[in-house]
């Protein structure tokens, strides 16, 4: 099977770092990706006024701002009436977190959470997961962001699921014969068995 | 109170990258590695930076706790964190969370020790220099220095 390919170059990004060190990193690991257009922020004033006035489709925020900022812009983004980015893809990057604190982050409305140090297999496989992110979107009183369920859609790209009954991603070749309609047909409506 | 609204979502970052063309997962982790290398020495510069100001922390606790001072710590040691493995300095990255967990027990149970301070940043001093040390003595101080912060209930 041919190697999967992502074409990221119509790609907006908007990254929001605590230091321009960690900004730095990350904007030249989406260089690497062949990211064209990058808009890097060093606070939530920059990437509010960012978000105000472009249009992006991967917001990548850290929750290493000071006083929980970073998760407050996201609640706010998943907030904005009108906005084309109220329903765009946003990874959280975390460094060390309480544990308080990523249950925090879960339900800020990011779609995923990611622990520093993020190398760029992790920000690959991450990107990847996203694009193919189904989930629904939830908007109630408490929380807006999306649906917090994941166990339909499998773990990410090339990692082995948690759970022992976790198929896997790839589906192999076929390892019997095809079934016949009448097993198909007998599959789909059951009947019982009539002595 | 209002019932939750679910509804189905246009994914835009699907409709931007999945198609024609584009990298294979080895191409872009490898472009994105050269790119990296890129920033290497502004990086281990603020490494060092945050190394100095962690030094500089302790010794402006000789005389007792501070809760300015060990916050500041805590922020210099989560920038390693972040950092560190990305230019083979991945022991270091660990000891560093090794230190941001200890001052977090500190700061969560209102406890201080300098003396358990002092074990982690000389366990990073170290740790920066990983050739000069084998990888077993890097890993019996990264054991002995996740004992430690797991010692402060």
């Amino acid at each position: 099977m041919s190697e999967q390919r992502l074409n990221l170059s119509k790609t907006n990004v908007l990254i929001l770092q605590n230091n321009a060190t960690e900004l730095d990193i990350l904007g030249q690991m989406f260089i690497g990706f062949a990211v064209k257009t990058i808009r890097k922020c060093l606070n939530v004033e920059e990437a509010d006024t960012a978000v105000r006035t472009g249009t992006y489709d991967l917001i990548v925020v850290d929750a290493d701002l000071p006083d929980n900022a970073g998760l407050d812009f996201i609640a706010a983004v998943r907030r904005q009436a009108d906005s084309p980015n109220k329903l765009v893809p946003i990874l959280l990057t975390c460094g060390h977190t309480a544990r308080a604190a990523i249950r925090r982050a879960i339900n800020s409305g990011a779609n995923f959470v990611v622990a520093k140090p993020i190398t760029p297999k992790t920000m690959f496989d991450r990107v990847v997961w996203l694009a193919r992110d189904e989930r629904e979107f939830v908007e109630s009183q408490s929380y807006v962001g999306p649906d917090r369920r994941r166990k339909a859609f499998g773990p990410p790209s090339g990692q082995k699921g948690r759970r022992e009954g976790d198929l896997s991603v790839e589906v192999g070749a076929a390892s019997g014969p095809d079934m016949s309609q009448s097993m198909i047909d007998a599959m789909l409506n059951p009947k019982k068995a009539v002595a | 109170m209002k019932s939750p609204n679910t509804f189905k979502i246009e994914n835009r970052l699907k409709n931007t990258s999945v198609g024609k063309g584009g990298l294979t997962r080895g191409e872009a982790i490898e472009a994105a590695v050269l790119q990296i290398e890129m920033v290497r020495a502004p990086t281990l510069a603020h490494i060092d930076a945050a190394l100095a100001t962690i030094a500089l922390m302790r010794e402006g606790m000789q005389a007792g706790p501070n809760p300015g001072a060990l916050s500041r710590m805590y922020d210099a040691a989560n920038q390693i964190v972040a950092t560190a493995a990305l230019f083979d300095l991945r022991e270091l990255g660990e000891a560093a969370y090794c230190l941001c967990e200890l001052v977090s027990r500190f700061q969560a149970g209102g406890k201080f020790n300098l003396k358990l301070i002092e074990v982690h940043t000389d366990g990073l001093r170290l740790l920066r220099e990983p050739d000069s040390h084998s990888a077993a003595h890097r890993q019996a101080v990264l054991v002995g220095l996740n004992q430690v912060a797991a010692s402060v209930a």
